[in-house]
């Protein structure tokens, strides 16, 4: 009989062990992802907690961990406990557990979150009538609350009461709200950008023939006109927002902290609010798909950490588009050269080498690439031509969104090269004869036969090209995305592409929020959202490509019989 | 229809064609932005124009220029400035910088464009020296200036009026204006002076002829409203035996914070004063300059910042001087006075030396009437400035923009055009250690920006690739073997149905965004892992126990025989054991730390407490294992299979069983006692690959960086495994190989040229990764090979630097360089890993 450790068994089982190992590591990270990403914008209930120095903090549980506490550092303790405090928490082996609380209310206590022992809470209560308030400014209030009023008297005086009127009033003073911020976004954006145009005008015909020449003088006539007449139209827009202002400025509603000190937060100013402890699953649930909504759809708020990320959607939406636009056709082309036209041979392996530097060549030294090329060499030179007036600012001569689809396009070449090559290769030989011998000519084979059969191919490395693009984020360092774009780059306005523009990015956002942000702990939730998304957002598109390559497959296999 | 096929053939020509344009255009242009880093200075002599008509009396002591090369100033002996044009020659203005008798001493300062004077009357003054220029008005000016085009330039009123561009005019002219004085108390003729500016504060020392160092502070304090500068003075003095007997020192210099005062005389012994408290000077140390012997000191001068001085001495050499702070200095500010850098030596004596006021750049003349330019840090000798004038050049002078030098020889004055924008980089300093002022010895060191003027930015790419290094090093070491014993696994122990269902999900996970595993890393799990050192190091030993342990436990299940029944349950009681093996590593982890670690493991790497033994563990534990494991094989298991023949194969299971936990018991003894040996004679490996803990380490950068190539690494030595000809497998098997025997044996070394191609794809991966080791591995560019510590990689500096770096700066062309270096790197491994491939290829067809 075979000697038993011939079987190799105990090998086996490390090869296996190494298996297992990875298999787990991607399923503890995909849990760990969406746990966090799917949790983040459940409202949890407010709990109202009484130390043993007699001070009290109200707000939502953030997380927990356990610590050894040190007998010099006993926070929220009264001096004369802390000795019968101490002994406790030896007595359970020098470890304790501490939770961390999102207290809000910056603009009076100076931090967001705050930590509390177990050994210091006296007592922990959820208060009926707590409130969660998310702010325009400030992030998040936590209070009880007090009254309601109209031009400065109360109308309500009972929490109900209160959150009646909240209910009754808030749609239109949001409304409003967003009235005043589309007519400075929209109507003075516009009006700033006329006046804009007017004196790059102006400036250009001051370097064309010189200040002083009759030309410029026309012209500044005409530019001071239309400043005058901007200058109107932009005071009749202030009119209407001041106005705007002037009504919601009649609304407020009065909390009362845990500490005991009274706030009046305008109407407006509240994105959401909520009683936390008394919401039912439904209402939790409608919290819950409210906030994703705003995430979803609006534009962040608080230096990224509230809000929406809906501007970095579009931009990675619009920058792998562009991206998909360069480099299929020419990724196609390179393919078909490969297969079908090229003859084995120096040539084509130097291009195979090419390509599969392409694919190996960290994506940073592209970043690297597009950034002295494409912006600087290139975009300089459109400066220098096109945009001579507005120099020296940049319009072309910096990352902007054009740039950062070239320079991913270079990137992601390899993967539609590689894609489409796989799929004309599964084309049958037999087809092409038969085409040939019908007297379809090389480009009509191509083009009749060929084509349309690879097309699911040429699918399949535009969609893996796309989630490439989408997930790549240390070449959008260098050529273009930003931590918070003003303006997306497509919008309304003439010639509606603004491909110079920079614009801000999923994995960009990521990063940044991950370590630029300056209220980090309230951030975290944030990118772990974020994180799910792209994630969400690449794994789809991946399995949409294996999906439709199974399906080429499939058909190829059923062509053949 | 001819046409279409010709333009699509044309086309689709070109499109193949054009990857290999595109490659070639990525490499010639960073090559093409790297190579003026190394291009020579370029130099170039405007003709030289005959001094101007006052200097017929003598050679000027100290030249300078404005910032356009435009015109010219000197300072005579006799107290007098005069400002001449450097393109014609032409004398423009001359003036005394004072009434009354000639200075005895003086110091001038081009940065500053001031000077400070000392009378023999033992009062001092300070004055601004120079020229400057201001925009003037185009309607005060006469017409054939205004009608000067843009560029031109004319004398007008004792200075030099240029059009700087469309309507603006800007005029440069001699700018001389004296200060009150201030009196060395007693009064005493004052022989030399210097000063230094820092901050608001001006620092000045004197010597007098009755044998005194007076040291003074000045504190300026400007007024808001005239924009005038009042100064309240406060200092001390030491006489020194020095000064008493002999000659005067030849020169006096203070050190840039005004905390070193040096003594020089003529023969190069040297005085250095530590000044760092003015009222109280103190003698720090007594050296020579000239440590040859017999030469003398012939030049002198700092470099910005005031820190490095160069001395050019009656040999020709130019060397560089400061002050480090060794651990043994023995003096009682701790400095030692230090030679750095020695120049090229020139023909003849130093003349003059000349410093840069913005960068490290020096020039120096020689007796012959030779002159060179050098940068100091890199000792190396930018450009050769050759005159026909045969008479030594007796002054030298900077431009302030670095692109000129002036000289004279008190008959002529000659201009170089220079232009050495990247002198400060060499290929050896670059990848070599430099002395870098303040340094205690050459070092390799990455610093590119900050805040002052005086900063010299440390461009060694040398720390960054060893960042690189290490990140791929640690990250390979954990996710190299991981992938290739998993994809073994699956091509050869998996069942069909499970692999097709298992192997897209770790194919996926290439697509994973690094954005995300970086964060994951540096906000998760770096923060987690700090808690469970211990833990995570007891898992290394734990989890391949409870996997070896569970392969013994199986062989000797009963019921082998239907092996068919129980096989599919292999995989489930892998994955049990591996978490088993986990738990358990997480159950002994605290005890380890206790055991080994002193109780805390981060006081323990510190330094702080415990022994060696434990670090030792780290390496011996592996290599125990390998040696009981070579030992087994060697002397028991030939003895087992003697005695073994007429056994069953439940109690050869058993036997087995025994033989493992035998053999773990043996390796965790055996390495404790050779690490408590080694421990013994006095060897701690700590503050070597272990040491201080920093959150973002080595450790997690491998962990999450080799799980970001595992992907990688897996599919495709999974796909050279899986195509291994079935028929050579078959042939195996039927031969009545195990499959264990046809994986080692047979499978593996045919796919072994695809493996290497994965490991060589899975290695550029790892040098070029950006994100994660931007996010996870804190960046600080330490060469240390520390798990524990953190580095900068080549990919994440550029990342962090390239948004600031200025466009054609030295520091933007060396980041384009590391570019260049992780395009070449990864260029060649490609390449191998492609040839290689195509060689499998060739030899899969001929099987």
């Amino acid at each position: 009989m075979t000697p038993l450790f011939a079987h190799g068994e105990t090998m086996v089982w490390l090869t296996g062990g190494a298996f297992a190992l990875c298999v787990l590591m991607i399923v503890g990270l995909v849990i760990l992802v969406v746990r966090f990403g799917a949790g983040t914008f459940w409202p949890g209930p407010v709990v109202r907690i009484e130390t043993l120095d007699g001070k009290v903090c109200m707000g939502e549980l953030t997380r927990e961990e356990t610590y050894h506490p040190e007998q010099s550092l006993l926070e929220g303790v009264a001096q004369e406990d802390k000795a019968a405090v101490w002994k406790r928490i030896q007595e359970r082996g020098g470890r304790d557990a501490r939770h961390l609380f999102r207290t809000g209310n910056f603009d009076l206590e100076g931090t967001h979150f705050q930590w509390v022992a177990d050994y210091a809470v006296k007592s922990e209560s959820r208060p009926d009538w707590a409130m969660v308030i998310e702010r325009l400014a400030w992030g998040r209030f936590y209070g009880i609350p007090k009254a309601f009023l109209v031009d400065k008297k109360p109308v309500a005086e009972t929490p109900a009461e209160v959150w009646a009127e909240y209910e009754r009033r808030h749609g239109e003073a949001r409304d409003r709200y967003e009235e005043r911020r589309r007519l400075e976004k929209d109507e003075i954006g516009d009006i700033s950008r006329r006046q804009e145009e007017g004196r790059l005008e102006l400036k250009r015909v001051e370097m064309e023939s010189g200040k002083d020449s009759p030309e410029w003088r026309r012209r500044k006539e005409e530019f001071d006109a239309l400043s005058a007449s901007l200058g109107e139209e932009s005071k009749e827009v202030r009119r209407s927002i001041n106005e705007l202002n002037r009504e919601n400025a009649r609304y407020g509603v009065v909390l009362t902290t845990a500490k005991g000190v009274e706030k009046t937060i305008p109407l407006a100013d509240i994105v959401r609010a909520y009683p936390a402890n008394r919401l039912g699953f439904g209402e939790k649930l409608g919290v819950y798909f409210s906030r994703w909504g705003e995430y979803l759809w609006d534009e962040p708020r608080e230096a990224n950490s509230e809000g929406g990320v809906f501007p970095a959607i579009f931009g990675t939406v619009a920058m792998t588009l562009i991206m998909a636009i360069l480099v299929v056709p020419f990724g196609v082309l390179a393919a078909l050269y490969l297969r079908e036209y090229a003859k084995a041979g120096t040539i084509v392996s130097i291009v195979r080498i090419a390509i599969n530097n392409l694919a190996g060549v960290p994506s940073i030294v592209f970043g690297v690439f597009g950034l002295g090329f494409f912006c600087y060499a290139i975009g300089g030179g459109i400066d220098g031509l096109f945009y001579k007036e507005r120099l020296p600012n940049p319009t072309f001569g910096t990352g902007g969104l054009l740039w950062a689809s070239f320079t991913l396009a270079l990137l992601t070449l390899p993967v539609v090269i590689v894609a489409t090559e796989e799929a004309l290769a599964a084309v049958p030989r037999s087809m092409r004869e038969g085409s040939f011998a019908c007297g379809a000519s090389q480009w009509q084979t191509i083009r009749r036969i060929v084509l349309p059969r690879a097309m699911p191919g040429i699918m399949t490395g535009t969609i893996l090209a796309i989630a490439r693009g989408a997930g790549e984020v240390a070449p959008l360092m260098l050529v273009g995305a930003v931590k918070l774009a003003p303006e997306l780059p497509i919008d309304g306005v003439f010639p509606y592409v603004h491909a110079q523009r920079s614009f801000m990015h999923l994995g960009f956002h990521i990063y940044d929020l991950a370590f630029q942000s300056q209220n980090s702990e309230a951030a975290k939730p944030m990118v772990f959202t974020t994180t799910l998304l792209l994630i969400g957002i690449i794994l789809t598109l991946n399995v949409v490509a294996v999906m439709v390559r199974t399906r080429l497959r499939r058909r190829f296999l059923v062509s053949q019989m | 229809m001819f046409v279409f096929e010709r333009l699509s053939r044309y086309l689709i020509t070109a499109g193949g064609l054009g990857t290999i344009v595109a490659v070639s255009l990525v490499l010639v242009f960073l090559v093409w932005v790297v190579v003026p880093l190394f291009l020579p200075a370029k130099s170039e002599e405007r003709p030289p124009v005959a001094a101007a008509g006052s200097w017929a009396k003598a050679a000027p002591e100290a030249i300078g220029s404005d910032d356009h090369l435009l015109v010219g100033w000197a300072y005579h002996a006799d107290g007098t400035v005069d400002s001449f044009r450097l393109d014609t020659g032409e004398a423009l203005a001359s003036r005394r910088v004072f009434d009354g008798p000639a200075p005895t001493a003086f110091s001038l300062s081009a940065r500053d464009q001031e000077g400070l004077f000392g009378f023999a009357d033992g009062t001092l003054r300070f004055a601004k020296v120079g020229v400057t220029g201001r925009s003037v008005s185009p309607d005060g000016l006469p017409e054939p200036i205004r009608q000067l085009a843009v560029g031109e330039h004319a004398t007008h009123d004792g200075g030099v009026v240029a059009h700087a561009a469309e309507g603006q005019f800007r005029m440069t002219a001699l700018d001389v204006k004296a200060e009150e004085p201030v009196a060395v108390d007693p009064p005493s003729r004052i022989l030399l002076v210097d000063f230094s500016h820092h901050g608001d504060e001006a620092r000045f020392a004197a010597v007098t002829e009755d044998g005194r160092l007076v040291l003074e502070t000045a504190r300026e304090q400007p007024n808001m409203l005239t924009g005038e500068i009042t100064r309240t003075y406060s200092g001390g003095e030491i006489r020194l035996p020095q000064l008493k007997t002999g000659p005067p020192p030849r020169y006096v210099k203070i050190s840039g914070v005004g905390d070193s005062t040096y003594l020089i005389w003529a023969d190069g012994r040297t005085v250095r004063v530590d000044t760092r408290d003015p009222t109280a000077p103190q003698v720090a140390e007594v050296l020579d300059v000239v440590p040859e012997g017999g030469g003398t000191v012939t030049a002198v001068a700092f470099l910005i910042g005031r820190t490095t001085m160069v001395v050019g001495d009656s040999s020709g050499n130019v060397r560089g001087w400061f002050c480090i702070k060794p651990e043994d200095a023995g003096t009682r500010d701790g400095a030692n006075f230090t030679m750095a850098h020695e120049l090229e030596p020139g023909k003849g004596a130093v003349t003059a030396v000349a410093t840069s006021q913005r960068s490290r750049l020096l020039a120096a003349a020689y007796a012959d009437g030779s002159a060179r330019l050098f940068q100091m840090t890199t000792e190396n000798t930018v450009a050769e400035l050759g005159t026909d004038a045969g008479t030594p050049l007796q002054c030298l002078a900077m431009a302030p923009k670095d692109d000129g030098i002036i000289g004279t020889n008190g008959k002529r004055v000659f201009v170089w055009r220079v232009n050495a924008p990247h002198a400060d980089i060499t290929l050896a300093s670059l990848f070599l250690p430099v002395w870098y002022e303040g340094y205690t010895k050459p070092e390799t060191s990455w610093q590119s920006s900050s805040g002052t003027d005086a900063f010299e930015a440390k461009l060694g790419l040398w720390p960054l690739v060893f960042g690189t290094i290490k990140a791929t090093f640690y990250s390979m070491l954990f996710g190299a073997p991981l992938a290739l014993l998993a994809a073994l696994f699956t091509s050869e122990f998996l069942s069909g149905k499970t692999k097709s269902r298992v192997k897209p999900v770790i194919e996926t996970m290439a697509s994973l965004p690094s954005v995300v595993l970086g964060f994951l890393a540096a906000i998760v799990i770096a923060h987690y892992v700090e808690d469970i050192v211990p833990e995570i190091l007891s898992s290394f030993v734990t989890l391949p126990f409870a996997l070896l342990l569970g392969a013994n436990l199986w062989q000797a299940l009963p019921g082998q025989g239907r092996r068919g029944a129980l096989r599919a349950w292999r995989i489930v009681f892998l994955f049990v054991m591996s978490i088993l093996g986990v738990w358990l590593g997480f159950e002994v982890g605290p005890w380890v730390q206790d055991w080994l670690f002193a109780g805390d493991i981060k006081l323990w790497l510190d330094g702080q407490r415990g022994t060696g033994t434990g670090a030792w563990m780290f390496l011996l534990v592996p290599m125990s294992a390998l040696i009981v494991g070579v030992a087994m094989a060697l002397f028991v298991n030939p003895a087992v299979r003697r005695i073994s023949r007429d056994w069953d194969a439940g109690k050869m299971a058993r036997v087995e069983l025994g033989k493992f936990v035998a053999g773990f018991v043996a390796v965790i003894v055996l390495a404790y006692l050779l690490s408590s040996t080694l421990n013994w004679f006095g060897w701690d490996p700590r503050g070597t690959f272990v040491s201080t803990y920093v959150q973002r380490n080595a450790l997690i950068v491998g962990f999450v960086m080799g799980f970001a190539i595992i992907p990688i690494i897996y599919t495709i030595s999974e796909d050279a495994l899986s195509g291994v000809p079935e028929h050579l497998r078959a042939a195996s098997l039927a031969s009545g190989a195990t499959q264990w025997q046809t994986a080692i044996r047979i499978i593996i070394p045919t796919a072994l040229s695809g493996i290497f191609s994965a490991l060589m794809i899975g290695f550029g991966r790892a040098v070029g990764e950006t994100m994660i080791v931007l996010m996870a591995a804190g960046n600080t560019p330490v060469t240390k090979w520390n798990v524990f510590e953190g580095f900068r990689t080549l990919s994440a500096n550029i990342a962090v630097e390239m948004p600031e770096a200025v466009q054609q700066s030295t520091h933007y062309r060396t980041l384009y360089l590391a570019a260049l270096v992780l395009f070449a790197l990864t260029f060649l491994v490609n390449t191998v890993a492609e040839a290689v491939r195509l060689r499998v290829r060739k030899r899969a067809y001929e099987l």
